[in-house]
């Protein structure tokens, strides 16, 4: 166990932001899409001005995960089509990203896959905002983010350890920091002022079930979550699929040849990421 | 069928599906043979990717993929649930080695 108490420790992922080793990107990023009054103008004028957030947004909105492919040319359309609080949790996803390889290398793999299939149940289930949902699987482990940079040594023992011992990332990280993950996400989110939704579901991506607000699109995001590790796709700090919650999986009302259609469809977007993914930059 | 990026076009790869402009019109036909001068000219329209003919990557024996998703679920031996998440993911992996 490390030698810090819970309280040090989140206000110390709180201030995140702060660490030099945050890439430049994510830093202007967060001075803007932290304040909520922040209008459609001022966000798409920020990043109509960085060109690398731009091509990185434009990227992302045109691949498989979002599925609109070659039809969304400006930051604006994308703003009016995606709306606000999509297009704030994608910039903060494709400025992370970096990140993300540096803290697990298949960590970016793994958010897209979740992302992808998060979309293709929503859809299925006919959610009212299945980019919404989508955009929170892509984001339901940046607490991993959070947790490797502030506690890089620590992380990078953790992962080994988990990997001996066969444990879930997860139960290892609650070992040693006595939290895990997704309540390290969840602290930075709501520090972020990240829609409640989205605050929740990454709190509760392994306990769907303990969602008051937001249960189904928690639950999607779970099963996602398990499936995309179940298929192995891309990599989460462990190599084991983690138990799907029997509650969420009965509230989505799913039969299992709806899951084998989902790994159909979610199969050939997955091949057309990894292309994306393999291209990248 | 995979997706390539126009960074990543090549010479002598081969459009599985045609190239449409904004409004639908097709600029090049399904199975048109990329050359130099054509992918120098697919980076002027506004697109992300293109799709190509063939496999993007070789294929993991059927064997191994299957050995590797009894590995994953080692944890959840004997939970129904789980039980039908393997089986779905062995089926699955089963009927992606046959296409």
């Amino acid at each position: 166990m490390i030698d810090k108490d819970l309280r040090t420790i989140r206000a110390e992922i709180e201030r995140i932001d702060t660490l030099p080793t945050i890439p430049t990107i994510l830093k202007k990023l967060l001075g803007v899409i932290e304040n909520p009054k922040a209008s459609l103008t001022t966000i798409g004028n920020f990043v109509s001005n960085d060109p690398v957030l731009t091509s990185r947004v434009l990227r992302m909105v045109n691949s498989p995960v979002y599925g609109f492919p070659g039809r969304i040319s400006s930051v604006n359309q994308a703003l009016i089509l995606l709306g606000l609080n999509v297009v704030r949790g994608l910039l903060l996803g494709v400025s992370v990203f970096e990140a993300m390889q540096k803290a697990m290398l298949g960590l970016w793999e793994h958010s897209l896959g979740t992302a992808i299939a998060a979309r293709i149940i929503a859809k299925r289930k006919k959610m009212a905002e299945p980019e919404e949902v989508s955009v929170a699987a892509l984001l339901h482990d940046m607490g991993k983010v959070a947790l490797s940079l502030k506690f890089p040594a620590d992380y990078e023992k953790l992962l080994k350890d988990v990997e001996a011992r066969s444990l879930l990332i997860s139960e290892g990280e609650k070992e040693l920091f006595d939290v895990t993950h997704a309540d390290a996400g969840a602290w930075v989110a709501k520090r972020w002022n990240f829609p409640a939704n989205l605050v929740e579901i990454i709190e509760y991506h392994h306990k769907p079930h303990l969602s008051k607000n937001y249960p189904m699109q928690t639950a999607v995001v779970h099963l996602a979550d398990v499936l995309i590790r179940a298929r192995g796709f891309g990599f989460a700090g462990d190599m084991l699929v983690p138990n799907l919650n029997q509650a969420a999986w009965f509230s989505l009302d799913l039969k299992e040849q709806n899951l084998k259609d989902i790994m159909l469809e979610l199969e050939d977007l997955l091949q057309e990421a990894a292309e994306f993914i393999l291209s990248d930059e | 069928m995979p997706s390539v990026t126009i960074a990543n076009l090549r010479p002598g790869m081969k459009l599985s599906r045609p190239i449409v402009n904004e409004s639908g019109m097709v600029l090049l036909p399904q199975g048109t043979v990329l050359s130099d001068s054509l992918i120098g000219r697919i980076e002027n329209i506004n697109i992300a990717t293109v799709s190509i003919e063939g496999d993007s990557k070789p294929k993991k024996p059927l064997e191994d993929e299957l050995a590797e998703i009894d590995d994953r679920f080692k944890m959840a031996a004997d939970q129904p649930l789980m039980q039908m998440l393997k089986r779905i993911m062995k089926e699955h992996a089963e009927g992606m080695n046959q296409r």
